[in-house]
């Protein structure tokens, strides 16, 4: 038999009937385990568990569960040793694994992996945690035992206590909790509270309504200053709440939040998410029998995902109110019931019901880079499109788009359409069609004006343009600048040119024909493309990248703006190597910087205000000095999108 | 010391009119007592305190013996969003620019601020990199080799700048 291809990524990827269901079946399991009952359900079926990371309880109750089913299991322990270490992508690993097993099991450091393994992989995939996002087996398992101990799910409240940003299992949790419609009290440690994107999806989706309390009245509540919270008030028939950790809990205020707290949920703390390992650790959540002898928390239980480290007081195992062991116990008839479901699922003759409709995705050209550093689009490259659904938009003047693998998401402040090669700065008029062009797949996305005016695209509108340099300028310029940069390099012989593409790496060349006509050296000239997600560095003349280490490295660009991409151009070259120094020449400085990064050779300062642009138009073939007619530097404003042109000048 | 503290404080508030967007980030280690006094010394219009995030980046000690891309990043902690802030970076001294610029990849990888603005007690000049400061205490002309101290209260028991002779531990 072949199981059915429904994959479990997301806890969101069952049905409330479906998860009920799975329940019904973990009782069966368990009462199955207790009588010592022999089961063979999964004869002849073979689960694959591929960890990327280690794991104990997790990786063996799911080995246990299948084992105990009667199917069969082969496991890579630590893929870091095996192909991953050769450089196999995720995306063929799955795919030739999926030929070895009829289910996978997947354990992945990155954001959004099991997303991506789930649709290369032929057969169902269970996720068993991807970097920070999810990890609903953990899910499915705290759910049970709560329902198990409090009989239900909708109306509970749970107080969830400590890292709330990197536990993944927590969020899996607060999705369902929110589904089930439990009220969640969340008392995060301080810097660790819920990422955005997990309340903006429960506000959104759930209807759950936030509202900010100031620090008085939170002082006033807690009884000490000092506090930076953020509460949340109850929009029926839920409720939230969020607190520091500073808030005694016996402190929380009777009016607004829970008489009675029916669980407590701790969390540990991931220290080996943090990036500097073991820093805030001294002021972490500590959780004792005291906190459970105030008449608000008498009934509740106790959970936690374990292992734990100093968060959950030994005291406490003995207390009947401890239901963690009784959570990593359920963890084998929970699972066993998730590979049962799927049986079942195998012998229905009837489709499952789509549980939600999909929000459309789609791939901006030229591709967007995904703002987590973790996600799993930034780490195989090589084959992934950074995918994009849109979200909402806090304010009217930035696109909102949320990555498809792990959730971040970014603001956008142009927009283009990929037939007409034309950009817009986005404001919320624009939105209808900017739904159009996602369905036509038309759309474009930009970080900035500079990278749209690099792939090509001209303003929606623009103002009258004025010239402020014709070829001759820019000639005599570009003379004076090389002038500058011999007189501030000590050795010339040591010199690696660097332009930034496209346009820097034209006058780049050009430079790089002016020193060697003074100096009699030819330096090597790279060309930088920092919008470009893979192979960003070339050598102009073709052949091996040089190393640049020890070498003086004369970045040049055409403007500098702010000076983002000059950052951006030298972290890609730090990544090769390092080099004695670097400097940056510019033709036009325009002012503007955001950032404290500074040419040391300028061209020619042009004071702009804001909303003009400054385009550099050269004739891109660099020996030829006769047909240098096209060149010039002019000055345009760019006009909003759907207002009439201002009369300029 | 103080003195020049409050001259900053005082060009920052200057330079950016409303504080309500301002965030400062100090470098580990002697960078963060300045932006925590930094932070006291800037008005807060009475709703909190400026928040302080910090970025720990690896120093060098001799330039030829390090390998790898130079300064790197050790830890981070900026437990608030830095998207559409106005970021002030304060170090004690600014010397190659190294350092400065394992930082500003540091907070381009942490966020989309408005801008980044660099505040720094002492620049003591020998640039190897395209960076200026836009805030300094004083500017020292210290031979290459003279190595250049802040030395903070916090952390030495007193509030100096000191030059002294590097010596060359061969």
């Amino acid at each position: 038999m072949r199981l059915p291809k429904h994959d479990l990524v997301s806890i969101e990827d069952f049905s409330q009937a479906e998860i009920e269901r799975i329940f019904v079946l973990a009782d069966q399991f368990s009462a199955a385990l207790e009588s010592g009952e022999k089961c063979t359900l999964a004869h002849g079926l073979i689960m694959a568990t591929l960890f990327y990371e280690p794991s104990t309880r997790t990786r063996l109750s799911f080995e246990s569960a299948m084992h105990r089913l009667g199917g069969s299991v082969i496991s890579s322990a630590d893929m870091h040793a095996s192909s991953a270490a050769k450089g196999e992508s995720l995306a063929d690993t799955v795919r030739v694994v999926s030929a070895y097993a009829d289910l996978i099991v997947l354990r992945h450091p990155r954001d959004g992996a099991a997303r991506v393994a789930a649709e290369y992989a032929a057969c169902p995939l269970f996720n068993a945690g991807d970097g920070s996002r999810e990890h609903p087996s953990q899910t499915l398992c705290d759910l049970y035992i709560l329902r198990k101990r409090k009989g239900r799910l909708k109306g509970l409240t749970i107080a969830i206590c400590g890292d709330l940003k990197f536990g993944r299992t927590v969020h899996s949790l607060i999705y369902a909790l929110a589904r089930f419609g439990a009220n969640i009290v969340a008392v995060p440690q301080a810097g660790m509270e819920v990422p955005e994107y997990v309340l903006e999806r429960i506000a959104v989706e759930r209807n759950y309504c936030f509202s900010t309390v100031s620090i008085s009245e939170l002082s006033s509540l807690a009884g000490d200053g000092g506090l930076d919270a953020l509460y949340l008030t109850p929009s029926a028939p839920h409720q939230m709440a969020l607190f520091t950790s500073d808030l005694p809990l016996a402190k929380i205020p009777s009016g607004e939040a829970p008489a009675a707290l029916d669980a407590f949920y701790v969390t540990r703390l991931q220290r080996e998410r943090l990036p500097d390992k073991g820093a805030g650790a001294e002021a972490y959540v500590h959780f004792d029998a005291r906190a459970l002898k105030t008449t608000r928390t008498q009934a509740a239980v106790v959970m936690h995902p374990l292992p734990r480290t100093d968060e959950l007081a030994y005291e406490l195992d003995a207390d009947p109110r401890a239901a963690y062991f009784e959570q990593a116990a359920a963890g084998v008839p929970v699972r066993m019931a998730l590979i049962a479901w799927l049986l079942e699922q195998a012998s229905q003759r009837a489709a499952r019901t789509p549980i939600a409709p999909e929000a459309p995705r789609f791939s901006p050209q030229p591709a967007v880079r995904c703002a987590n550093v973790n996600c799993i689009t930034r780490h195989e490259s090589a084959y992934l499109t950074p995918r994009f659904t849109l979200a909402r938009n806090p304010d009217r003047s930035r696109l909102m788009l949320r990555c498809d693998f792990c959730e971040r998401e970014l603001g956008a402040e142009f927009v283009g359409h990929v037939r007409t090669h034309r950009y817009y700065r986005f404001d919320d008029n624009l939105r209808g069609y900017v739904r159009q062009w996602i369905e036509e797949g038309s759309l474009a996305v930009f970080e900035t004006v500079k990278q749209a005016e690099e792939s090509g695209y001209e303003p929606y509108r623009r103002g009258p343009q004025r010239e402020i340099m014709n070829a001759a300028g820019i000639s005599r310029t570009l003379d004076d600048l090389a002038g500058q940069i011999i007189a501030g390099t000590a050795d010339p012989g040591n010199m690696v040119i660097a332009g930034i593409f496209s346009r820097g790496t034209i006058l780049a060349m050009r430079l790089r024909e002016l020193i060697e006509a003074r100096t009699s050296v030819r330096p090597p000239c790279i060309s930088i493309d920092v919008y470009s997600g893979s192979d960003p560095l070339r050598m102009v003349d073709g052949g091996d990248e040089i190393d640049i280490s020890g070498r003086t490295v004369v970045l040049i660009d055409d403007v500098i703006n702010t000076g983002w991409t000059v950052q951006r151009a030298m972290a890609l070259l730090w990544q090769r190597g390092r080099p004695a120094a670097a400097s940056l020449a510019v033709l036009i400085d325009r002012g503007h910087h955001a950032i404290p990064i500074r040419p040391n050779y300028v061209g020619k300062n042009i004071p702009t205000v804001r909303s003009e642009r400054v385009l550099v138009r050269l004739d891109s073939s660099p020996a030829d000095a006769h047909r240098k007619s096209s060149d010039r530097v002019v000055i345009y404003s760019i006009l909003d999108s759907m207002k009439e042109p201002a009369v300029a000048q | 010391m103080s003195r020049a503290i409050k001259r900053i404080a005082h060009e920052i508030q200057e330079h950016n009119g409303d504080l309500a967007n301002l965030v400062l980030i100090g470098i580990v280690r002697r960078g963060v007592y300045l932006a925590e006094r930094l932070a006291r010394a800037l008005p807060t219009g009475g709703i909190a305190q400026i928040p302080v995030g910090t970025l720990d980046i690896s120093s060098y000690r001799d330039d030829s013996r390090a390998d790898g891309g130079g300064p790197q990043l050790l830890g981070r902690h900026v437990p608030f969003s830095l998207d559409g802030k106005k970021v002030v970076l304060v170090d004690d001294v600014l010397y190659t620019g190294r350092t400065v610029r394992a930082a500003l990849d540091a907070i381009a990888d942490l966020g989309r601020p408005e801008s980044v603005q660099l505040a720094v007690l002492v620049d003591r000049g020998e640039r190897e990199l395209p960076i200026r400061a836009d805030y300094v205490g004083k500017n020292i002309h210290a031979a290459i080799g003279q190595r250049v101290y802040v030395r903070v209260e916090e952390v030495d028991g007193l509030d100096a700048v000191v030059m002294g002779e590097l010596r060359q531990t061969v």
